[in-house]
């Protein structure tokens, strides 16, 4: 075994190309299978009914919530979402949606009438009846459904888009 | 640099004396039927490693593990992959064991000094068996479900004792969640760790004894 | 084993070893190569054969008949044939329990057993051949494990086969080469050969008789394994066993037309009362079994053995969410069946069964009120009903299927009305009443081959 290769480094060389075939072979599909939730688009929209347009008068904070159901692997997860609607006059599409999620965490933020603000419960944020930032560490306003329409039969509904 | 690397590792390590030891050992002339118990081993880790990828996804409960291992099938990229060679990876691997077994005992390789080689290997064949039993039972279809409810009733026959082993197996009287825990415990925990055991000692006995020779006419 | 012999066998290995090869790398290359082998095979078979489906777990379908995983086949039938064995074979135990036990423990103490020290092949005859015969009716065992021991007509024939090729040939075979082995001076390599062989020969012949005269086993029904596949099996279940009373939409709140059942009032499936406060269990179980005083009936396995399964149930309940519940996004749903070209003659299988099911088989079939025409298959369609004469005519537009499914009622001599619009409560899709219309004027082919045969030029289209 002396420079030149022989049969022993043929068959040592041999060894190793196999072994690396079948860690490959196993290798990639595994990986793929393990990140493979990670590479899925969550593509779910569509229109939602969320209130009708009588309940809702003008001028005054109504709160509304909905489910939407996702399938997770074998499992589904109901996740509920939640908002204020703000009709500013009588004209059907002149309205204000808000999400009741805060964008600081996460936390669903309450309208407090005595303080006219949208309170967040989790570090006491604070937002404007138009869901602007008044106090408090949240980098953006609350965020609005601004795609919506109101249907024949009196209902709003908001076009919903998840992740 | 790297010689360095390597004789500060040898030191500590004993690198040199592994190789002699472990690889580069004398065997007598052997052939292609020696090969079925490496073939074992690498069933074995192929079983452990796609096992494991299973896991990620696999849930035992009544409820859910027959969705996730469609899920496994069909939503999961290479999942099902995966579970084929999981699937197909038992039978062969019971059929491999078993040939092993078989080239052992024609060739009787089981003779002094390997008696204790021979028993151990026993214990491989019976727990490799339970690892097919307690397997089958997961996916939670049809065919699993009352394959295991016969496979414990005939454990059931035992005089005396039969209506508890039954019960033992079962978790109960019926098959139910417990029985489907039970058996995830035992294929994913208990069978596996008492598998790897036995080939540990196995394997030791093995580089003890070295490889037995073929047969010639004076023995 | 005296020391002696020891320090032989050791001396022995020494000198095989001096002849011998390296661990490494010869035998790990045979072992490496070995390995690959097996996982090509393994992933030929993955990709290739895959993993059979069945449905979901269902305890309380006690119809199903239990088979355990291939590698203990043999044990099971073992167990088969010796319960037919006369007064020993009602002791069960001594099958179940005594002889795996007793198997297991021979192989365990086989190093204590044989002590000798002789290892070459003609010096082991009995343990060999012994062997030998055992694995041979392991493997036959395993073949036959799928034929009953006792035929639908009530024939013990192919019992008998399989006893004589898996427990009497071996046995007496058994006794034999321990007779040769123990009686006879001379080392009897030959004649213990030729009984093994012999022996295997006709095993094997008794085997391939019985497989020869088994009945041809029953082919199983795909299992849905999508969520789409199992919204679909749902739809098409919910079309024979719902829509009677529910509607194809699950609107009806006041029942007609239904035998036993008029006027009977009920919540509307669809709605949100009870899509929204019934998980899937609850609605699952309401169908398993029925809601009696409400005048539901039970379509589950519980009250009846042809009722629906686990899994099937499921499907119902699935695809009710995915249509119905307002919380679900619909998934996209494949056509009931790829869309005709032009000039493309439909076939019974790929066209016509799909719609059969889903909009006709609810009320035609067995015990129905339908003028006697049933629908289950294709005989059936064509065989029978008060009507069968008109029905359906090959070639002939004015068939009756086709001018109740266009809209036009058959009316009798009198003016009255004998068969009514099709199907009853709703209208078919154009593209199908276009189907059903092809399918006739060409002759009503059964299989997708006979159909492609006519589709020689393009038919000026009805």
């Amino acid at each position: 075994m002396s420079g030149s290769f022989g049969r022993r480094d043929f068959i040592k060389a041999a060894t190793a190309i196999v072994g690396g075939v079948i860690g490959v072979a196993l290798g990639v599909p595994a990986i793929a299978y393990l990140i493979d939730p990670a590479l899925r688009a969550s593509a779910k929209e569509g229109w939602v009914p969320i209130l009708k347009v009588e309940d809702a008068p003008v001028g005054k904070l109504v709160p509304f919530s909905f489910t939407r159901v996702q399938v997770n692997g074998w499992e589904r997860t109901s996740t509920n979402f939640g908002g204020y609607v703000l009709r500013k006059s009588e004209d059907p599409n002149d309205m204000l949606i808000l999400n009741s999620r805060c964008t600081h965490l996460g936390c669903t933020v309450n309208w407090k009438e005595d303080a006219q603000a949208f309170l967040c419960p989790c570090h006491d944020a604070k937002f404007g009846r138009d869901g602007e930032v008044l106090d408090g560490p949240p980098p953006k306003p609350l965020e609005r459904f601004s795609e919506f329409r109101v249907s024949a039969d009196g209902l709003i509904e908001i076009f919903f888009k998840a992740g | 640099m790297w010689k360095k690397a390597y004789e500060w590792l040898d030191e500590r390590l004993g690198l040199n004396a592994m190789y002699t030891n472990l690889l580069d050992r004398p065997e007598p002339r052997g052939n292609w039927w020696n090969t079925l118990g490496s073939a074992s081993l690498f069933l074995f880790i192929i079983q452990g490693l796609t096992g494991i990828f299973l896991t990620v996804y696999y849930t035992p409960s009544p409820d859910h593990a027959y969705d996730s291992v469609q899920y496994i099938m069909n939503g999961v990229a290479f999942g099902w992959l995966i579970r084929g060679i999981h699937h197909w990876g038992a039978s062969l691997m019971v059929i491999v064991v078993f040939i092993h077994l078989l080239r052992v005992f024609f060739t009787a390789s089981f003779k002094y000094p390997r008696e204790l080689t021979w028993l151990i290997g026993i214990g491989l064949l019976i727990t490799t068996l339970g690892m097919g039993f307690t397997g089958y039972l997961l996916p939670w279809h049809q065919m699993a479900f009352w394959a295991t409810t016969v496979g414990t009733q005939i454990a059931g026959t035992v005089p005396f004792v039969g209506e508890f082993i039954l019960k033992a197996l079962r978790g109960g009287p019926e098959l139910s969640a417990l029985t489907l825990q039970r058996f995830f415990a035992a294929h994913i925990w208990m069978l596996p760790a008492v598998l790897a055991g036995l080939i540990g000692v196995h394997l030791f006995l093995i580089i003890k004894h070295g490889e037995s020779h073929y047969p010639s006419q004076d023995e | 084993m005296n020391d002696e012999t020891k320090k032989q066998i050791n001396a022995k290995y020494e000198r095989e070893l001096q002849r011998g090869e390296r661990f490494w790398p010869d035998s790990i290359f045979k072992d490496v190569v070995v390995s690959l082998g097996l996982f090509i095979v393994l992933v030929l078979l993955a990709t290739f054969v895959g993993v059979e489906n069945s449905p979901k777990a269902d305890p309380s379908d006690t119809s199903y008949i239990p088979r355990p995983e291939w590698y203990f086949l043999f044990l099971f039938k073992f167990l088969a044939l010796y319960g037919q064995i006369p007064v020993l074979g009602k002791i069960e135990w001594l099958a179940t329990v005594l002889v795996p036990t007793i198997g297991i423990g021979l192989l365990t103490l086989l190093p204590f057993i044989d002590k000798s020290p002789w290892r070459y092949y003609t010096r082991r005859m009995l343990p060999l051949t012994v062997m030998g015969l055992i694995v041979i009716d392991m493997v036959l065992l395993t073949m036959m494990s799928d034929i009953p021991t006792v035929a639908e007509d009530g024939s013990k024939l192919l019992g008998l086969l399989q006893t004589t090729a898996g427990l009497i040939v071996p046995g007496l075979a058994l006794i034999a080469l321990f007779f040769m082995a123990y009686k006879r001076d001379e080392n009897p390599v030959a004649p213990m050969l030729w009984t093994l062989g012999l022996a295997a020969v006709l095993m094997i012949g008794f085997t391939a008789v019985t497989l020869a005269l088994a009945p041809p086993a029953e082919a199983e029904e795909a299992v849905a394994s999508t969520l789409v596949d199992q919204i679909t099996a749902g739809q098409d279940l919910y079309s024979v066993h719902c829509v009677e009373c529910h509607g194809d939409d699950g609107k009806v709140t006041v029942i007609e037309g239904v035998e036993g059942l008029e006027g009977k009032e009920v919540s509307p499936i669809n709605s949100r009362d009870v899509l929204y406060t019934l998980n899937d269990a609850s609605m699952a179980e309401i169908i398993n079994y029925g809601r009696p005083d409400a005048g539901m009936n039970p379509f589950g396995k519980a009250y009846n053995a042809e009722g629906l399964t686990k899994s099937e149930i499921d499907y119902i309940v699935l695809f009710m969410r995915y249509n119905w519940d307002d919380r679900f996004e619909k998934p996209v749903f494949k056509p009931l069946f790829p869309p005709l070209a032009d000039g493309e003659v439909p076939s019974y299988d790929v066209h016509i069964a799909p719609m059969v099911k889903r909009y006709c088989v609810s009320c035609h079939r067995a015990g129905k009120e339908n003028n006697e025409f049933v629908m289950t298959s294709y005989d059936e369609i064509l065989t029978t009903g008060d009507n069968v004469d008109r029905n359906l005519v090959a070639g002939d537009e004015t068939s009756y299927l086709l001018q109740v499914i266009q809209g036009h009622a058959i009316l009798n001599e009198q003016g009255e009305e004998i068969i009514g619009v099709m199907p009853p409560k709703s209208t078919l899709k154009a593209e199908y009443i276009d189907a059903w219309i092809r399918w006739i004027l060409n002759g009503m082919p059964q299989t997708a081959e006979d159909a492609a045969k006519l589709f020689v030029a393009p038919t000026p289209a009805p």
